[in-house]
């Protein structure tokens, strides 16, 4: 009934849509009735509810006294007949009144709900285009200025280096320098608000090939440096591809970046059995932190970090949080101060044991 | 009227941007000749061979057309279909110079028929390279029919 869209304009025109109905459903009672013998009443029941549905609870109401009041008139015996025992018709016509009644409510009640549904789904996907339209303005927006200070101060520290004292050209630096973190910061933003709208695409693939494009994808930072990277068997699994590899992107910088000044940085991506589900996990020899803060990782613009000593936004864990739970799966951290740091994420639900 | 060679035509509104782009071409070897059209509505004008551009002689250029997809009043989308429904620039290179990399205006560029989609980095360094590589691709390496 629902893919039927009838809407009316006035109160008339939805009282005028129950007479219509009842008189149909009537008309056809008539004609069955006739044929086996018997005042039927389902029909009307249909009338009510169709009237109900459409017009409201009155209109509802309305079609039910009709039906009765036309059945009880054309189908039932004629007052004064002797043979026919006057309670029961009663009986049937108040048991039709009652369950008309009835259903009306329901159906009134189902029908308000389901419009109140709609109005809200109308609701969200207003919000959702206007932020769609917000991000794409401030990804246009917000970045140019930022391509002016920086440009501009390029200039001036090129062409004008020579006039300027070290401490000019220092602060011009800084400038520079904290325009770009401002530049990621917004492109890490959109990106993050972005991951919210889109939809998974899930398929089956093997987590091996994304580690390896995400290992790619990191090489520049790789061959500076003397790094150990384990690669463990990883079962397959059901996942957005895009997605994932995004997640390994994070969780492979973080944990190359974390590891900078160690003498023999490990980092091993591997996968475990626990319970019913497959937990993969990358684990680092970095800086590692303090477990007190184990649930503030996973926020946006959260840098345990408060000096400048390791770039980034503070973005990256959200997004791989993000992605996890459009997943419908969990990511936790294990860590401890200079030991290093191990990310594990599921990609199915059910609370860790052990966590 | 107009005559001048050009080998890069430039759409771009914003000042800023305008100024640094041509900055970063004047730090090439070899400066290509850059004409800059600052709004929809002249590069309309540019194309369609009318207002100054009365009696433009296609054959002076351009080689190529930077354009930015926001542009005040007619969007770059529009000047795009403009470019491409005219005879003498149906097969002019056009590379979009965007600040932005979202996906609808991606695939709508290249639906229009553009060459090459670029995101202007912040890092002013970085598009002092870009633009050497647009130079050195598009009107080195890069062979194009005549117009």
């Amino acid at each position: 009934m629902s893919g039927i869209a009838l809407t009316f304009t006035s109160g008339l025109q939805r009282y005028a849509f129950a007479v219509a109905v009842s008189a149909c459903g009537f008309a056809l009672t008539l004609v069955i009735s006739r044929a086996v013998h018997h005042p039927i009443f389902q029909l009307a029941v249909v009338a009510v509810v169709f009237s109900a549905w459409y017009g409201g609870l009155g209109p509802g109401l309305l079609s039910a006294v009709l039906s009765a009041a036309l059945i009880a008139f054309f189908l039932l015996e004629p007052i004064g007949s002797l043979e026919v025992d006057r309670g029961e018709e009663i009986l049937q016509i108040g048991v039709f009144l009652v369950v008309a009644v009835v259903v009306s409510a329901l159906s009134e009640a189902r029908h308000r709900a389901e419009r109140s549904l709609q109005a809200r789904t109308k609701q969200l996907e207003d919000a959702n285009r206007e932020l769609d339209a917000f991000s794409y303005s401030v990804s246009h927006d917000l970045r140019r200025p930022l391509r002016a200070i920086d440009g501009y101060s390029s200039i001036v520290l090129a062409d004008y280096g020579a006039q300027l004292l070290p401490e000019a050209h220092r602060y011009l630096n800084l400038i520079r320098g904290r325009v770009q973190y401002l530049g990621q910061l917004v492109d890490d933003l959109l990106s993050f608000s972005r991951l919210g709208r889109q939809a998974l695409n899930k398929r089956a693939l093997s987590p091996s090939d994304l580690v390896r494009d995400a290992l790619n994808e990191l090489k520049p930072e790789q061959d500076r440096r003397h790094l150990d990277i384990q690669i463990h068997d990883l079962p397959p699994c059901e996942a957005d591809p895009a997605l994932l590899r995004h997640v390994y992107v994070n969780l492979l910088d973080n944990a190359l970046k974390f590891t900078r000044g160690r003498e023999k940085p490990v980092i091993e991506i591997g996968a475990h059995h626990m319970g019913n589900r497959t937990v993969y996990y990358v684990r680092d020899n970095g800086i590692g932190f303090d477990m007190a803060y184990a649930d503030h990782v996973f926020g946006v613009f959260q840098r345990l970090d408060a000096t400048e000593t390791y770039e980034g936004t503070g973005v990256g864990l959200a997004i791989v949080h993000r992605i996890i739970d459009k997943h419908g799966g969990e990511v936790w951290a294990e860590a401890e101060i200079n030991r290093g740091a191990t990310f594990s994420f599921s990609l199915t639900g059910s609370t860790p044991s052990h966590v | 009227m107009f005559d001048q060679a050009i080998d890069i035509l430039l759409i771009e509104d914003d000042p800023h941007d305008v100024e640094l782009t041509l900055h970063a071409f004047q730090k090439q070897a070899v400066s290509p000749r850059v004409h800059v059209i600052r709004n929809g509505a002249e590069a309309l004008e540019f194309f369609h061979g009318t207002g100054p551009y009365a009696h433009r002689d296609p054959e002076q250029g351009p080689r190529l057309i930077l354009l930015d997809l926001k542009l005040p009043m007619v969007d770059g989308h529009y000047v795009m279909r403009q470019i491409r429904s005219t005879r003498a620039h149906r097969t002019t290179p056009v590379v979009i110079l965007s600040s932005s990399s979202e996906e609808q205006d991606l695939i709508k560029s290249y639906q229009l028929g553009i060459n090459s989609y670029i995101v202007k980095p912040v890092d002013f360094d970085a598009f002092i390279d870009t633009a050497h590589m647009i130079v050195q691709y598009w009107l080195s390496l890069n062979r194009a029919p005549a117009a």
